[in-house]
């Protein structure tokens, strides 16, 4: 038996733990010897709900994320790398050293903290970014006597937070310097039905507004300086959440020598170009295809990466479950016909499916996914569709092509989007007119109940014995005139007894209308 | 008791109260009058397969005489001793080329706790085989598998029906019971006037609308097929995020809760809704709706049921893990109004699997590889425990290996028709013909049958005295109101005949009550213990009104366990074991080629593959032929219209049925029901993979493609179940 391979993954965030799982599940005969090394002291834990712990709606405690298999796994917690010494082949951290086979980058990204007066240095009391647990922590700490936050950057992160607080009932105002909130994903129009929504909620939105300054008193913030076009103005605050993105942390790579553009840049292999060995996932690498900084997108590629590493020389497999490719990667393939305009004509499009991004915010509801916003280009192939209703803090938008849904945005209509994320995601085929799309077509079940003259015979009255209306009334007209007489006579009401109230109400009407109905044999007897 | 014979139904788990007498002269065709009797499932219903199952009893078509083929290929009728001696002979003559595993027996979970255990008895001592398992791996080993491995103990429903009736809300995942159990509904009236009712299924099922055009009696999850594990997940996340958990409940009964709660962490709702498609705020109001009406928030209890359409996966064992722990989270299984529980199908598909049809099995569901289990056996059969088989293989795989190299050369069938009912039908054909020798037992030609070498005449349900265990685990008496036609003959009387053929020195017993008195004992000290039961304990309590007998009853004193789990779960601390699972989804999962879900189910006027239903005429009137349902956005999209013909295609082939417009299903799903044989019978297209821990197969999604056929094309459809 050969030496087995050793691994070490830098980085104990949702994607370095989740390759972690997936490989040691894929490996199944443990020919792997993996280390897992975290910077925090803390399990691995759930880094997307952040916002909802801010939010009040999750406990803190119900963050933690599956630990990984002790047995199989040695890990270290509190344990930042110094450097990579790719002579060696060695991590060092501060208190020792792991020789490799191979290495896995996944040490994610860091909050972009603006360049601003008043933020030089350490953050001041009451500013905080939201990225890590101690930073929930702590403004969840700060909000038990804030009662005016500014929340900067109005993206995905920034929007939460400005929902969550605003949950707490802080007074809230979000700051953004486009022209419209989540201008990422939302074009302007979808992004005013937002803001509109926003407002609703009792958040002040900010937008083509610089941030000119950090107002600090004593070591604390007091307010922002914010420029909207007219004359500067301070709004008061007692707590600052900085929602200005994130930055790919390449600290360790880029002094290993390894290529490094906005992240570390992998290929198709998820490799370093410049050594085999090493490898990069999630927020902190740059594939061809660019980084959404989304989970699904990193989970993706750890699933991706624990199968090219369990079963080399077998192309591209990605499911932890060997037999079968990721239904992302699946889908990736299929979309291989789907043009995105916005990217330059030689990257590879995102892998499908790993680009929705869902809005966690009570009272705002926001979806988008594939071709959309700032994305959607002017491809003649592509077939768009919109429904706007602003009064009613409604936007949807479809985009076609090729007979499947490549994109959407939807603003204000979460059932609308639960179906569009689930033909998005598996390319199901999309209604002949896609207009169809847009709102969630009516079912009979909300039809109201036909009255008994409206009933057609035909109708099923009992279900359980196959009883119609027309049954019924024959029934009737040969001496049922009770529902015991029916049930013996048709059986109706037998079953469940659900339709007992329909059976006596057919029977009330046609006690009333009964000698209305033209019934020679029986119109005689009851004319006496 | 009054005049006629009590028994129950033919057909499903809920086993409905029937009283059985004499026509009155000139009243009708039947042999026998049906009228539905007060019992606590049925509470005095009877669905229409109920009402009208007397009529099977004489058939045109029914098997009166053994039957054996012929050197012109055709069946013809035969004399019993002439039948079983062709058996017989064949069956030393495999052995002997083969050894004893060449001979494989197919179980069902129709047959009495009686015939069941005979049939298990027999594999193992007078064949020898380990090869024997049974059509309820089509129906409940998923349920099985998760229930014994997280609560120690499987028994469908460990609590009463009639509790339902208290509860606060009840979730059914994957279970259409208003058209496959109707009178059942009825123990769902209160909860729906509380507003609790949740319901699981990608269609708008019978059942699905019972949660009420406005949402007024419950709710409706819609998830995309075979994404119900995920539903379970997110509601799971909810509960414990938000801190609605029972903790106590967890700190005091439970092992595993931090794992799991770690797992369902990665399951948050917006995630969950885009593999799903059901929105997030719905999985969160279903999360607090539940949590409200359990205990631990003063609520009045709470239920989750699975069903069918959850547990035939390949996650389904998962799937099941994952509403347990979703109970256990809750504080709900081992509380008197609250529990998790799976509704059985077939009508003893709960004896059936305690019995020793399963490969894996001995009576009182004991497992076949445990010393202690065999030694206690052994000694009730009188062998010598080395002499009984080890495990053999599960279903499909048992079909799948027959007449392979290696594999079984002969097939004993008893209660089942795999033909329509096992997955990957066609395959399963192919492995049929390459059998040396195919023993069908039945009373009518099924499919099946008609392809067997020897079809033996048995007895149907009011011409034999048994017990059945419903599918609350309530032992009930199935009577004898006439007796059988022409030669047909229990299975307990082939069984001791051709154990005598085949120089067996196990004894046999052929008076059904005897029979239980042996399966009691063997299965006494079991899971599933009925030592204390007997025909006679049985019809004295029902004589009394008495409350009614559920397992386990270890001694003739003991009253019996109406509700299991009240003090602890039958496992080696005493404890639930939670176990963390997670989605993988389906095996044969949608793509460009077969962009559309398939998802199978059933219809309220057929039972299993038809072989009985298709044989009265009021069921046929009402629903003659299989049909294909989808949403009309899915028509217009592909150029079918209400009616129009259709062909289905998955990897594993092609069917047709016309289509049937409704606005009840995902305009991503189409659905079949799966009661036919030829041109529209879906099970030939389904898929046979199989759980890894149950080897359930995953009858409820494939992916296929859906076109329009013209008329030219199509094959003429295949309505009935009998070939002519």
């Amino acid at each position: 038996m050969t030496a087995r391979t050793r691994i070490v993954v830098v980085g104990n965030g949702m994607v370095g733990s989740r390759f972690v799982a997936d490989l040691t599940a894929a490996d199944a005969d443990a020919e792997f010897d993996v280390t897992l090394l975290g910077e925090e002291e803390y399990h691995s834990y759930n880094r997307v709900l952040l916002s909802e712990v801010v939010a009040g709606k999750v406990d803190l405690s119900a963050l933690a994320l599956p630990e990984p298999d002790g047995d199989r796994v040695r890990v270290e917690r509190g344990a930042p790398v110094i450097a990579i010494d790719r002579a060696s082949r060695t991590v060092l951290t501060s208190s020792g050293s792991h020789h490799y086979d191979r290495v896995v980058l996944a040490t994610g990204s860091v909050a972009r903290i603006p360049d601003l007066p008043g933020l030089e240095g350490d953050l001041p009391a009451g500013v905080h970014a939201l990225r890590t647990l101690d930073d929930a922590r702590e403004i969840v700490a700060a909000t038990a006597n804030a009662r005016r936050a500014v929340v900067i950057g109005a993206g995905v992160l920034g929007l939460e937070a400005a929902c969550g607080l605003a949950r707490r009932g802080l007074e809230v105002a979000v700051i953004h310097a486009a022209d419209t909130v989540m201008d990422r994903q939302l074009d302007a129009d979808a992004g005013r039905v937002a803001q509109a929504s926003l407002a609703g909620l009792g958040i002040a939105t900010w937008t083509r507004a610089a941030t000119r300054r950090v107002v600090v008193e004593d070591g604390r913030v007091t307010g922002i300086e914010v420029d909207a076009g007219e004359d500067p103005v301070t709004l008061a605050a007692d707590l600052v959440v900085l929602a200005c993105g994130t930055t790919p942390e390449v600290a360790l790579a880029r002094s290993a020598g390894l290529a490094v553009d906005r992240g570390v840049l992998v290929g198709a292999d998820l490799a370093s170009p410049d050594d085999p060995r090493i490898f990069a996932i999630g927020d902190c690498a740059q594939p061809r295809e660019g980084g959404a900084g989304l989970i699904a997108q990193g989970w993706d590629q750890a699933r991706r990466l624990a199968g090219l590493l369990t079963r080399p020389g077998q192309g591209p497999p990605t499911a932890a479950r060997p037999e079968r490719p990721s239904m992302a990667l699946r889908l990736s393939l299929i979309t291989g016909v789907v043009s995105r305009p916005a990217r330059p004509a030689a990257a590879p499009a995102l892998a499908a499916g790993t680009d929705v991004v869902r809005l966690k915010a009570a009272g705002l509801e926001v979806v988008t996914m594939g071709v959309s916003g700032a994305r959607r280009g002017r491809d003649s192939a592509h077939r768009s569709v919109r429904l706007s209703d602003p009064a009613a803090g409604r936007h949807v938008e479809v985009v076609v092509a090729d007979g499947l849904l490549v994109g959407a945005t939807c603003v204000g209509a979460p059932e609308v989007a639960a179906d569009l994320s689930a033909a998005y995601t598996r390319r199901t085929p999309v209604p002949a007119d896609p207009a169809q799309l847009l709102i969630r077509p009516l079912t009979t079940a909300a039809a109201p109940a036909a009255t008994p003259e409206r009933m057609p015979d035909s109708a099923t009255v009992c279900l359980c014995n196959g009883v119609t209306k027309g049954d019924i009334v024959t029934a009737c007209r040969a001496g049922a005139h009770t529902a015991a007489d029916i049930a013996r006579a048709t059986r109706a009401t037998t079953g469940c007894g659900g339709c007992k109230e329909t059976v006596c109400g057919l029977l009330d009407w046609l006690g009333a209308v009964g000698p209305r109905i033209p019934d020679p044999e029986q119109a005689g007897a009851r004319l006496v | 008791m009054g005049v006629g014979t009590q028994s129950h139904c033919p057909y499903c788990a809920l086993q409905c109260a029937m009283t059985l007498t004499p026509p009155e002269a000139g009243t009708g065709p039947t042999p026998v009058t049906i009228t539905p009797r007060q019992f606590p499932t049925n509470l005095g219903g009877l669905c229409q397969k109920g009402w009208t199952s007397a009529e099977v009893l004489t058939a045109t078509d029914r098997i009166t005489t053994p039957l054996l083929r012929g050197a012109d290929g055709a069946l013809h009728p035969a004399g019993w001793d002439e039948a079983l001696t062709v058996i017989a002979t064949r069956v030393r003559a495999i052995q002997a080329e083969h050894g004893p595993e060449a001979i494989a027996v197919f179980g069902g979970g129709g047959l009495t706790n009686e015939k069941a255990y005979a049939l298990g008895k027999f594999a193992r001592t007078v064949l020898r085989t380990p090869n024997i398992d049974y059509n309820g791996r089509f129906c409940m080993a998923s349920a099985a598998a998760g229930a014994n491995r997280s609560l120690g103990a499987d028994r469908g429903l460990p609590f009463p029906l009639a509790d339902l009736a208290g509860a606060g809300a009840v979730m059914l995942l994957g279970s259409n019971l208003a058209e496959t159990m109707p009178p059942s509904v009825q123990h769902l009236a209160d909860v729906r006037d509380r507003g609790g009712l949740v319901v699981v299924d990608p269609r708008r099922s019978t059942t699905a609308a019972l949660t009420g055009a406005d949402g007024e009696s419950g709710v409706h999850l819609q998830p995309v097929p075979g994404t119900d594990l995920v539903v379970l997940l997110a509601l799971t996340h909810v509960v414990l995020t938000e801190g609605l958990a029972d903790q106590a409940y967890l700190a005091d009964r439970t092992t595993g809760a931090t794992e799991v709660q770690r797992s369902v962490a990665a399951w948050w709702p917006e995630r969950a809704e885009g593999v799903c498609g059901v929105p997030a705020a719905q999985l969160r109001a279903t999360a607090r709706l539940l949590a409200a009406a359990a205990p631990v928030h003063g609520g009045p209890g709470a239920y989750i049921l699975t069903g069918r359409g959850v547990e035939q996966s390949t996650q389904g064992t998962a799937t099941v893990t994952a509403a347990i722990n979703l109970a256990l989270t809750l504080g709900l299984p081992g509380r008197v109004g609250s529990g998790y529980g799976a509704i059985t199908g077939q009508g003893n598909g709960q004896g059936g699997r305690e019995h020793g049809q399963k490969s894996d099995q001995l009576p009182g569901y004991r497992k076949i590889d445990d010393p202690a289990a065999r030694a206690h056996v052994a000694r009730v059969w009188g062998v010598d425990p080395p002499t009984i088989p080890g495990p053999g293989k599960p279903a499909v795989q048992l079909l799948t290996s027959l007449g392979t190299p290696g594999g079984p050369r002969a097939l004993f069938v008893h209660g089942s028709n795999v033909l329509v009912s096992a997955p990957n039908a066609d395959r399963v054909a192919d492995r049929l013909r390459a059998l040396d020798l195919l023993v069908v037992c039945d009373f009518v030609p099924s499919e099946t049958a008609l392809r067997a070498d020897v079809v033996l005449p048995v007895t149907q349900w009011a011409e034999e005295e048994g017990t059945m265990t419903s599918l609350e685990g309530r032992v009930i008496r199935r009577r004898r109101a006439l007796a059988p036609p022409g030669q047909a003959r229990s299975e307990l009387w082939i069984f001791a005949e051709l154990a005598r053929r085949l120089g067996s020195g196990v004894h046999f017993g052929t008076d059904p009550a005897a029979v239980f008195d042996e399966l009691a004992a063997a299965s006494g000290g079991g899971i599933a213990d009925y030592a204390g039961l007997s025909h006679a304990r049985l019809d004295a309590d029902e004589a009394d009104g008495g409350p009614g007998l559920f397992w386990p009853v270890p001694g003739p004193d003991h009253p019996g366990t109406p509700r299991l789990f009240l003090d602890d779960f039958p496992t080696p601390d005493g404890r639930a074991r939670m176990i963390a699972v997670d989605h993988v989804g389906p095996s044969d999962d949608v793509r460009p080629d077969a962009p559309i879900y398939l998802v199978t189910g059933r219809v309220l006027q057929h039972y299993q593959s038809g072989a009985q239903t298709h044989r009265v005429p009021e069921l046929e009137r009402l629903s003659s032929e299989p049909f294909v349902e989808l949403h009309p956005i899915l028509g217009f999209r592909l150029g079918i219209a209400d009616g129009d013909l259709v062909r289905l295609t998955s990897v594993r082939g092609s069917i047709q049925a016309p289509a049937r417009w409704t606005d009840r299903i995902r305009p991503d799903t189409v659905f079949m029901p799966f009661h036919w044989s030829g041109a529209g019978s879906v099970n030939r297209i389904t898929t046979d993979a199989t759980d890894p821990i149950s080897h359930m197969p995953e009858f409820k999604v494939c992916a296929v493609s859906v076109t329009p056929l013209i008329p030219a094309a199509a094959e003429p459809l295949a309505a009935q179940g009998v070939a002519s």
